[in-house]
């Protein structure tokens, strides 16, 4: 860990450029954070030497100088996440956090985060997640960061750790704060009913707000100098912690964007003042656990903040090693096939999926809620980032995912057809959306594991 | 090319099954300009491989007033020279889309195949299953195979699987401006449909100036001379032809514009229910959308009801015949029994007339619509309306609606264009294309 409380002599004000305007100055400032942080780890992937507190890297919090690093960052994509990791691979993508490693269950199990600075878990179905993790995925997790690893966890990711007795969700009880959303009794819900309440053993967890959120920073650490900020709400908590967790923001109000689920005074009472974003120690390591999604591509101040927290509290020294995975790079005609391939595939699917948006549907998976709309979420993640490959003379992936993908592609589209002539002949298709979204997930999964494997080629 | 382009001309040799993509070269923009200009070159490129050219023109697909239109340039199997037909309703800016401005279709597949194009990528795909559908069932069972219901499709029908030269390349259910026997050229390549999507964008090289001053053209236009005026009633009366209005009146349940087209030049005419119906119809087929006025007003010059003539059409559509020759047959022959016609068309042969149109296709009424252009000499019409066709299909603009806007000048799609693309093509330039493409 780098942090130190206070700023260092030698960081003076005009270095710092929030300084004590807090509010919304950051974004006024005209500063680009995804170019800051972008140029920052280009630079040290090219085995450049930056030190925190040096002036490029000014934008960092005050902090003791110690060397800056790119980290090995694993983002959790497993069964029972939505599609909110995806924001997740957004922030990375645009901030050069290049070195990332797609997760799954198996992948956890298996030991992969040995390998490993940072985890990172976004927002889906926080049971079914633990569920899919078991035992061993829980011990790991907890080796991981007691180890000194960096957990990042918002909504879902940051439910999974908190104290818990539920069934499944018991093995992850890392840190000691509870959800403040809860209650005895299901509330009175206004609207979206089904997102409003889950039943949570004996009592229901509730979400008061949905959409955007102001934040207030308690300006400690990482989280120095930005004062109050936006970021969206998607069911994730409102936290009650113990002493032994550091409180970085707090909800602070609501705005004119944001979409009361149940009454509004339940609503101030469930969430202002409450805590929003915390950073707590485990062994080694340490947890940061986000309620909105700080991850969330729209809200520049708040993915800021996780930059920072990566570098602030990731692992001292790099543990090297790699997924275990045996690679290859593809070029030529080999390459330029997968990739049209794909691109077919892809092209295909998103066809299907757009006119799939307009039929009156939506599934239950889990405890969620499914629109036709999420589909082409997964796709235009990967849609956007074919061109790169396609402009790339070389790709790295590994020997399984060149076996899988295309027939992964293949299937997704296959299952998209399928589903759209059952609901032109209206039946029923709640039996195919699990298999459907598991496919997305895992091509996905397949194809920004390619994509990135490339940019560190590229590099 | 990098506006208003997808930088692509796709070559695809149906016999050996390859693909490949050239760039749309800067410099033939710049000497050919686009849309039938390009078309007419590639046509001479690969004329020794009877080609069957499909493209768009700089302002297909744009914000552009009236910019709906794709074009198929290929060898006519009526007159045995090139010649261009029209691609509208949404099939010219779906085209524009698949991220192809250009698409070249060489060889003959050894078995039954449709081309899919779709966001930049094209495929052949194997069509054994729709060799022998009529028209309709096969533009059904390629939007439901593919999974989607905004896929636009250039289908045959029975006419050219038979090698009928009065074949048609039908636009998903409805006749085209193909008065060529273009669908001939689709048959004998088996070729059954090119299916297009794409969801891609067009980039703008001054997009703000451009947009604006396509809004701008489009308030100035809607004060234009067919204001108020909608559909092919209205266009019968702009051609003088009143009767016809009052004919097919009674049958109108609604009109409908191609893509980004200030007039409705499509009429769908209810046949098997009461046209004043707005509910969803008990019939799944209750009428037909007639996309071709002068073939609908050749079926009442032969006699027949409007619903007759409907119906008729309907079945033209169907089987991918060419109804405007069907009507001409009809008046040759006086036969005015729908069900006589439908059950001759297979066996329907010989030669059709062929006005004086240059190589566009005269589906597009022989002069000026709802405004006279400041043409004092009406005899001069001819000349007038190849060039206006022309200009149409160079840039991409309706060949219908471009008849009725004389809003839309030569000069103010050059200066469109232009700020579009960023190139700097002038008026000399397009005369010199307009006379290539008109000679």
């Amino acid at each position: 860990m780098c942090a130190a409380s206070g700023p260092p002599s030698r960081f003076s004000r005009k270095f710092w450029p929030f300084g004590d305007r807090g509010a919304t100055g950051c974004h006024n400032n005209g500063i680009n954070f995804y170019n800051f942080y972008a140029s920052i780890n280009q630079k040290l992937a090219r085995g450049a030497e930056i030190l925190y507190g040096d002036e490029e890297a000014s934008l960092l919090p005050p902090a003791r100088p110690c060397p800056l690093r790119v980290p090995r960052i694993g983002l959790y994509a497993g069964s029972g996440t939505s599609h909110s990791w995806l924001w997740f691979v957004d922030l990375f993508d645009r901030m050069f956090f290049h070195d990332v490693v797609f997760l799954d269950e198996d992948m956890v199990k298996n030991g992969v985060l040995k390998n490993l600075d940072v985890f990172a878990m976004s927002g889906g179905d926080t049971i079914r997640i633990a569920e899919g993790l078991g035992a061993e995925g829980a011990y790991e997790l907890e080796r991981f960061i007691g180890e000194g690893g960096l957990y990042v966890g918002s909504c879902a990711g940051a439910y999974l750790p908190l104290k818990s007795s539920k069934q499944h969700l018991d093995r992850f009880n890392f840190v000691d704060i509870k959800i403040a959303n809860i209650s005895k009794t299901a509330p009175t819900v206004k609207q979206l009913g089904r997102k409003a309440t889950t039943a949570y053993g004996c009592d229901y967890v509730y979400h008061p707000v949905r959409e955007e959120v102001r934040l207030r920073s308690t300006e400690k650490g990482p989280f120095s100098g930005v004062g109050s900020f936006l970021a969206p709400l998607y069911g994730g908590p409102s936290m009650v912690t113990g002493n032994a967790s550091e409180i970085m923001a707090q909800y602070d109000a609501f705005t004119k964007k944001t979409l009361f689920l149940v009454d509004e005074t339940l609503a101030e009472k469930t969430l202002i003042g409450n805590v929003a974003a915390v950073r707590s120690e485990l062994g080694n390591g340490v947890l940061y656990l986000f309620g909105p999604h700080f991850e969330h591509p729209h809200f520049p101040i708040a993915n800021h903040l996780v930059a920072n927290a990566i570098f602030w509290d990731m692992k001292k020294s790099s543990v090297g090693g790699t997924s275990g995975m045996s690679e290859i790079v593809l070029d030529g005609a080999a390459k330029r096939k997968l990739v049209r391939d794909i691109k077919r595939e892809i092209s295909n699917a998103r066809i299907v999926s757009v006119g799939l948006e307009a039929a009156s549907v939506r599934w239950t998976i889990g405890c969620k809620i499914y629109e036709p709309e999420k589909i082409r979420v997964f796709l235009e993640a990967i849609w956007k980032r074919l061109g790169r490959l396609e402009q790339s003379p070389r790709i790295q992936i590994s020997n399984q995912t060149l076996e899988e993908m295309t027939p992964s592609a293949c299937e997704v589209t296959r299952i998209l057809r399928e589903v759209k002539s059952r609901i032109d002949d209206r039946l029923e298709t709640q039996g195919i959306a699990p298999h459907l979204f598991d496919s997305l997930r895992r091509l996905t999964m397949f194809c920004l594991q390619t994509y990135f494997n490339s940019l560190l080629l590229d590099n | 090319m990098d506006y208003l382009s997808s930088n692509k001309i796709l070559i695809v040799n149906l016999e050996s099954g390859e693909i490949t993509e050239d760039e749309l070269d800067d410099e033939l923009v710049s000497h050919r300009i686009g849309g039938v200009g390009i078309t007419s070159s590639l046509y001479e490129t690969y004329k020794d491989k009877d080609p069957i050219v499909l493209g768009t023109g700089l302002l297909t697909g744009s914000l552009f007033p009236g910019s709906a239109l794709g074009i198929i340039s290929a060898k006519s199997a009526k007159t045995g020279e090139v010649a261009h037909s029209p691609l509208t309703l949404k099939a010219g800016m779906e085209l524009k889309y698949t991220g192809f401005d250009y698409v070249v279709v060489l060889g003959k597949a050894v078995k039954p195949v449709f081309l899919w194009l779709h966001d930049g990528v094209a495929d052949i795909q194997d069509a054994s299953e729709i060799w022998g559908s009529d028209v309709w069932k096969a533009s059904d069972h390629i939007r439901r195979s593919m999974g989607d219901d905004l896929i636009q499709t250039l289908v045959v029908g029975p006419a050219a699987e038979s090698g009928s030269e009065l074949a048609q390349v039908c636009i998903n259910y409805w006749g085209s401006g193909d008065c060529w026997g273009f669908g001939k050229s689709f048959g004998e390549k088996n070729l059954k449909a090119i299916a297009l999507r794409g969801m891609g964008l067009l980039e703008i090289s001054e997009p703000e100036d451009f947009v604006d001053q396509c809004f701008e053209l489009f308030e100035k236009i809607k004060k234009g001379s067919f204001m108020g005026k909608t559909g092919i009633q209205d266009i019968f009366s702009a051609m003088g032809e009143n009767d016809a209005t009052e004919w097919i009146l009674p049958l109108v349940h609604r009109n409908s514009a191609c893509y980004n087209t200030p007039y409705a030049t499509n009429t769908f005419l209810y046949l098997s229910e009461d046209p004043k119906t707005l509910t969803e119809p008990d019939e799944p087929e209750p009428g037909f959308l007639v996309t071709d006025p002068c073939a609908l007003l050749g079926f009442k010059r032969a006699g027949l009801s409007a619903k007759d003539a409907g119906s008729v059409m309907k079945a033209c559509a169907k089987y991918g015949i060419n109804p405007l020759a069907v009507a001409e047959f009809c008046v040759k022959s006086g036969e005015k029994d729908p069900e006589n016609i439908e059950k001759s068309l297979k066996d329907l042969e010989g030669p059709v007339s062929v006005p004086d149109c240059g190589r566009f296709s005269y589906w597009a009424p022989g002069k000026p619509l709802f405004s006279n252009f400041d043409a004092s000499d009406t005899s001069e019409y001819g000349a007038w309306w190849k060039r206006r066709q022309a200009v149409a299909y160079i840039f991409g603009i309706h060949p219908i609606f471009a008849n009725m806007a004389p809003e839309l000048s030569e000069e103010l799609m050059l200066e469109m264009v232009n700020k579009g693309t960023g190139l700097e093509l002038n008026q000399d330039i397009l005369d010199k294309v307009i006379e290539d493409v008109c000679s």
